[in-house]
């Protein structure tokens, strides 16, 4: 047996020769090179197990319990509305941006959808309802006379959902 | 019994299922059953007590915030060793980067806290030291230190921490093979970093 296999035998065995084969037992017998590789692994071997244990540092785990605990302290609107726009962990100045932007974006949002879809107010109600579907065979001359001033008076201070054109064109031609 | 730890593997499991339904106690428990296993093999492969400790904590940190999808596929401990492993090869990959970084020993060093002069430090033993054991596990660490970080790995992971073939192959996520031909070389090159310190006349073999 030559000596690169008997070497590499030890090296799966670290130098055991309880589990080597009888060849390379024969060879380590002749082989003074592979008798001191043998011994090298099996002091390297003992080193290695003699290190002592390692242990955690104390409080280890009550520190990561306490990170865990803070971690899921429930967050305050702010925190959660800025978790909506920006990543975990993000820095302060981040969040508090895109907290901004959201409230800056809502209030334009909210002012065009006002304006935009708005829907009739009560006095505004009252005419559609009083104009829709033959209902106004049932009102007045004086009546009308009444709405198409209130129609006015609404018509300059909100634009009305339906086009007051029309409106107007029924209450006249009644 | 769960390899290394005091609970039963039912037990464990019971935990990890309540831990994953938010039971920090549970948790807690896992931690304890655990941090020495995933301390020591941090420390082994980093060989900075200090290191170890953050690195350990935010492994468990992140395994906590993880287990909602820890389906059961590995072992627990063998999914914890992997999220310790990955973390542990950042900071070597840190360290790797940072140490190509280079500096002038005249500049001061500065901190959040003002500047202060570059110390380095003395390698030379104090008398204290020279015990023997103490020499020689110190020759030892170093020498581990010294072989490839994938090697390491697999040598810290089979020979100090005691796992098997299979479970390193879980937690590296490589092949058997691979496992065991890394263990190999680990060995051999171990074997030949301490023949240098025999040599030297650092370590004494008995024949």
């Amino acid at each position: 047996m030559m000596c690169r296999q008997v070497r590499q035998e030890l090296i799966a065995c670290w130098g055991s020769t309880d589990e080597l084969e009888a060849a390379a037992v024969e060879h380590l017998r002749v082989c003074e090179a592979c008798r001191i590789e043998a011994a090298l692994l099996r002091e390297t071997r003992v080193l290695l197990h003699s290190l002592p244990a390692e242990h955690a540092p104390s409080g280890l785990t009550k520190r990561v319990v306490a990170r865990i605990a803070d971690e899921q302290q429930p967050a305050g609107w702010w925190s959660r509305l800025a978790a909506w726009f920006v990543p975990e962990g993000s820095p302060a100045w981040a969040r508090a941006t895109a907290v901004g932007v959201a409230i800056a974006l809502a209030a334009v949002g909210g002012t065009v959808l006002y304006h935009g879809t708005t829907s009739p107010g009560p006095d505004q109600a009252i005419i559609a309802t009083t104009v829709a579907g033959g209902a106004q065979l049932a009102i007045g001359q004086q009546e009308i006379e009444d709405l198409m001033v209130r129609h006015q008076t609404l018509e300059l201070t909100q634009p009305l959902a339906d086009d007051p054109g029309v409106h107007l064109v029924m209450y006249t031609s009644y | 019994m769960a390899k290394g730890t005091a609970l039963q593997q039912a037990e464990i499991e019971r935990l990890v299922e309540r831990a994953k339904r938010g039971d920090q106690h549970a948790f807690g428990r896992l931690v304890e059953e655990y941090k020495d296993k995933i301390y020591s093999y941090v420390s082994r492969m980093l060989g900075d007590p200090y290191e170890a400790e953050d690195v350990t904590q935010e492994a468990f940190l992140r395994a906590y915030r993880s287990l909602p999808r820890f389906r059961g596929a590995a072992s627990f401990h063998t999914w914890l060793y992997r999220i310790a492993s990955n973390l542990a090869i950042d900071v070597v990959r840190r360290r790797r980067r940072s140490d190509n970084v280079s500096y002038s020993l005249d500049e001061p060093l500065e901190t959040d806290d003002g500047e202060y002069d570059r110390e380095i430090a003395d390698d030379t033993r104090g008398p204290e030291e020279a015990s023997g054991t103490r020499e020689t596990q110190v020759a030892v660490r170093r020498a581990i230190m010294d072989l490839p970080g994938k090697l390491r790995d697999v040598m810290v992971l089979y020979e100090l921490q005691g796992e098997t073939y299979e479970d390193i192959a879980q937690i590296l996520a490589v092949p058997l093979g691979t496992v065991k031909s890394r263990l190999f070389n680990a060995r051999n090159q171990l074997k030949e970093r301490l023949k240098s310190l025999v040599a030297a006349g650092e370590i004494e073999v008995e024949q």
